[in-house]
């Protein structure tokens, strides 16, 4: 089974647009990787890239050991020769061809054995329920239906990559569901190594054993969903990840202590405990990023602000709240509701809290807050 | 070093990249350097020319052709010659675009956004005019208003009927010219302007409707402003053809003495070649200068010309009242354009005595007649029966069926690789070399293919040589179409197939051109109706033994045998009509979508 590297792809179009810059991944075998990422930032190119559909300007692409670009040595395998199979955004089935040609079409190709190929075509119509489909053409599928088809016809000759280019973004939200659940079990049922590619935070997270996090065609961060998740890198990665977004609160440093830090924050002194030593000098301006559900709104909290208003999903409640100008998330567990414009009382909780350097964007620290005075 | 071969060797690993780098090679070849030998032959002195440049002799490299037909002051023979022909062309070819315009154009509006009846057999109707010879209507025009007080004096249908006599200025000359020319390049109108009214996004005009905009003002500030890319480049499409066409001007204005570039350069071509020559070169210029007009003036706007919506709800305009007026009157003049010159063709075929049209003087031993049926100044037999014709119908359907395959194909391999490399340098070179025969009128790039097939004695007077000029000619269509079937699949159709390893044949074969085989088909028919009906690109090339049905139609109209012009140009409209017929009801295809319409 296969392991994929890339070491330093690089891929300008044109003369001046650098898509992906100095890429190097690791990809181990059997992984449910995603390129995760805003549009435009080079996903889709990376994807393609590994898959021979598009050529890299510089580096080198292995796949199971076998050397399948390399800008140096002048090799660039052809996408057959790679043993890859791959899922586009529209499923470009063949739309003059029943759902049973375009399954079958590339084990033709492949000269495998009539008998083998409807033994295989069979097999993938029960596994993907698509049995009474058959004798259909794409235009009389619905776009579940499309969809299962061209993962049918993907699955075929047994690829042991498989890349997916954001497949699911043309189904309506309930079918997106469902189809995940189904990718996941895919997963592990076909034994293959998946590269999926996504703009939506919450697919990665879901699906992935590892997320690779790409802006404006560099890395930023290539760890599991829930590393991603707590320990972001940088204040890009805390941004993407997460639904409502991470808080970024501004504070100015008072006194740098062995592993704790005070700061000034709206008037009020906070003391920052580290649960890991710092990673990096600090400056003067840090910021705080806080995922919302690490603010509690209880009575005895020691800030105070405004509700600005409440967004009650059923089995969350978002409560947006403003302190001096600044809008503060917090999600409270099930239905709750506050009047507007009146002042409410919070403070930080759990050990999960965030320093950032105001000036890098890095992550410095880790650990947790109290308000002081 | 080892870096740049990989990059080529990479380069050349993808066939879109083959493709283009050989046809960037072969159009080089075929359009630039015809080109570069025409500019030769206009300073050279030929046999020809010997004779009206004293002193001179032939094969002597030279300027005096240039002087003579620019800076001849005595008799008058460069304003004559050159100044005045350039002058009527320009005029006629800016009026007949006018016309073309506003006719294709209102007709394009009412059929797409109005409640206007009969839409179904208007639509139909309309291409008709440019699918049969431009000088269809030409001859029908003379069939009709010819009377004994202008040219050849013969009587035609009007002035048999009703004893009228149309006056000079109306059977012959400007007027006449302008409205034929116009009417045949409406349906250029019609296809790209309706193309683009049918593909907009209805929401665009509703989105004014729901902010209180009046009707005339959508129109004016919503619908006009994004059709204008697709009307200026139809007007200078529309200019370029009719600064190129020859029938029409040598039936309507040569008989009174109003010449333009085309006829006037076929008259030099028997006295002084190098003159013709220059000629053809000016009209090659005014094809480039109308080329680079158009992609300057809608080059970076054509892109909203194909916005297209997911609502295909338009409410229409409803005419009112002047619906039935407006149906009847359109009704009427399609056909009186479109199918009265059937009718008309085939009643002068069959009569004797020109002008009479009872029955006793009427035989069809014009079409079958044994030898000794008929006198006329050419022959005495049916055409059907003559040898020389059935050559012609040969000749012009394997040159038709020729063209058309070498240029489709030709067509949706470069149309293919053109959207593949879309923005790379190569491919833009390729599409705009391959559109660069189309602004050579057709008469000029006669005239430099007979340049150098004088110097190939394989190619003069050949077969070969018309397939060649015409296949060239016709490549811009053909193109244009290819492109346009690949652009509306999306690549990853082809890229599904790539990744079982299909091979590129394979991939053509199996997958993309059975998915746009309707396009591609209207791809190998756009060819193949222009070359049936093409004269002026044939009318300096051709040989005795390689007469086409157009060729044959002029030699027999020039002789006076009225009959058999008539009964060839029935023919030769029958034919193209027949086989556009067919192929539509067989594979869907249709001269409409091989010009970029829906």
């Amino acid at each position: 089974m296969p392991e994929i590297v890339l070491k330093n792809v690089k891929k300008v179009f044109g003369n001046k647009f650098v898509a992906v810059d100095n890429l190097n991944m690791y990809i181990a075998d059997r992984s449910f990787i995603t390129l995760l990422g805003p549009s435009g930032c080079g996903k889709t190119t990376t994807l393609r890239m590994i898959a021979g559909l598009e050529t890299p300007t510089e580096g080198q692409i292995t796949i199971d050991g076998v050397t399948v670009f390399d800008a140096d040595k002048g090799i660039n395998l052809p996408p057959d020769k790679r043993d890859v199979g791959f899922l586009f955004q529209n499923y470009a089935l063949w739309p003059h061809m029943t759902v049973y040609k375009n399954i079958a079409f590339g084990l033709e190709n492949l000269k495998w054995p009539k008998k083998q190929i409807e033994e295989r075509v069979g097999e993938l119509l029960d596994m993907l329920k698509i049995r009474p489909f058959v004798d259909r053409y794409p235009s009389e599928l619905s776009g579940g239906q499309q969809q299962r088809v061209a993962i049918a016809r993907t699955l075929a000759p047994k690829p042991k990559v498989l890349f997916m280019d954001e497949p699911l973004s043309n189904l309506d939200a309930k079918l997106r569901g469902e189809m995940r659940t189904e990718l996941k079990r895919l997963h592990v049922d076909t034994n293959s190594t998946f590269i999926y590619v996504t703009h939506d935070q919450l697919e990665a997270m879901t699906l992935s054993t590892k997320v690779c996090l790409i802006e404006s065609g560099k890395l930023q961060q290539f760890a599991p969903p829930l590393e991603i998740y707590q320990r972001p890198e940088n204040l890009f990665v805390a941004d993407f990840m997460g639904n409502p977004t991470m808080n970024f609160l501004s504070a100015d440093v008072l006194e740098k202590g062995e592993g704790s830090l005070d700061m000034d924050f709206h008037g009020k002194k906070l003391r920052f405990h580290a649960a890991d030593p710092f990673t990096d000098p600090i400056g003067d301006e840090i910021i705080l990023g806080i995922r919302p559900e690490y603010i509690t709104l209880c009575e005895t909290g020691k800030l105070e602000a405004l509700v600005y208003t409440t967004l009650p999903t059923g089995m969350e409640t978002t409560v947006r709240i403003l302190l001096d100008g600044e809008l503060i998330s917090a999600v409270v567990f099930g239905c709750v509701d506050y009047p507007i414009d009146t002042p409410i009382q919070f403070e930080f909780a759990g050990e999960n809290i965030l320093v950032f350097d105001k000036e890098t964007g890095k992550r410095v620290g880790i650990g947790s807050v109290s308000v002081i005075e | 070093m080892n870096k740049t071969k990989n990059k080529v060797r990479a380069f050349f690993s993808k066939p879109a990249n083959v493709i283009l780098a050989l046809f960037a090679a072969l159009l080089v070849l075929l359009t630039l350097y015809p080109l570069c030998e025409l500019v030769h032959h206009t300073f050279v002195v030929h046999a020809t020319d010997a004779t009206v440049l004293p002193g001179l002799k032939k094969g002597e490299l030279t300027t005096a052709s240039w002087k003579k037909l620019l800076f001849t002051e005595s008799h008058k023979y460069s304003l004559i010659n050159f100044y005045r022909p350039m002058f009527n062309s320009v005029l006629l070819a800016t009026l007949s675009a006018l016309f073309a315009l506003v006719f294709g154009g209102t007709v394009a509006w009412l059929v797409t956004r109005s409640n206007l009846k009969g839409k179904k057999f208007i639509s139909t109707v309309f291409i008709f005019p440019y699918i049969m010879p431009s000088w269809t209507l030409a001859l029908f025009w003379l069939n009709m208003f010819k009377n004994p007080g202008v040219g050849t004096g013969s009587p035609g249908f009007v002035y048999s009927l009703t004893g009228l006599m149309a006056p000079e200025w109306f059977v012959y000359g400007l007027l006449p010219m302008v409205i034929v020319s116009g009417l045949h390049y409406a349906p250029f109108a019609y296809i790209f302007i309706g193309g683009i009214l049918r593909n907009m996004d209805a929401n665009l005009e509703e989105a004014a409707t729901i902010l209180k905009t009046k009707r005339t003002r959508i129109l004016l500030k919503i619908t006009l402003p994004i059709v204008k890319p697709a009307i200026l480049s139809t007007f200078l499409l529309a200019f370029a053809s009719v600064m190129g066409s020859y029938a029409v001007p040598i039936y309507l204005g040569s008989p009174v003495n109003f010449y333009v570039l085309t006829t006037k350069m076929k008259t030099l071509q028997t006295t002084a070649i190098g003159q013709a020559y220059i000629i053809a070169l000016v009209m090659v210029i005014a094809g480039a200068l109308i080329m680079m007009a158009n992609s300057l003036l809608t080059g970076t706007r054509k892109s909203y010309t194909t916005v297209t919506g997911k609502s295909s709800q338009i409410s229409l305009v409803d005419l009112k009242g002047a619906n039935p007026v407006i149906t009847a009157v359109l009704c009427l003049l399609l056909f009186f354009v479109c199918i009265m010159p059937l009718f008309s063709f085939a009643l002068e075929s069959v009569i004797i005595k020109a002008g009479d049209y009872s029955l006793s003087n009427m035989t069809l031993n014009y079409w079958f007649g044994a030898s000794g049926s008929v006198s006329t100044t050419v022959g005495d037999t049916g055409i059907l029966r003559d040898p020389a014709i059935w050559s012609a119908i040969q000749t012009s359907l394997k040159l038709s069926v020729c063209c058309a395959l070498i240029a489709g194909s030709c067509g949706v391999i470069i149309g293919y690789a053109v959207v593949r490399r879309r923005g790379t340098k190569l491919s833009q070179w390729v599409s705009g070399l391959s559109f660069f025969p189309y602004l050579i009128p057709a008469m000029a790039f006669g005239a430099i293919y007979l340049a150098i097939a004088s110097s190939f004695s394989f190619l003069a007077n050949s077969f070969l040589v018309l397939v060649l000029v015409g296949s060239v000619k016709y490549l811009p269509f053909a193109t244009k179409s290819g492109t346009n079937a690949m652009l509306q699949l999306s690549a990853e159709i082809e890229e599904a197939a790539t990744i079982f390893g299909v091979s590129w044949w394979k991939r053509m074969t199996k997958i993309i051109i059975p998915i746009q085989k309707a396009s591609i088909i209207s791809g190998f028919l756009l060819p193949f109706t222009s070359c049936m009906r093409e004269l002026s690109l044939f009318v300096m090339l051709v040989s005795s033994k390689t007469q086409t049905l157009t060729t044959m139609l002029m030699t027999y109209n020039e002789k006076g045998a009225s009959q058999y012009g008539n009964a060839i140009n029935l023919l030769i409209i029958v034919l193209v009509l027949a086989i556009n017929f067919a192929v539509n009801k067989l594979t869907g295809a249709s001269i409409d979508k091989g010009v970029g319409g829906n």
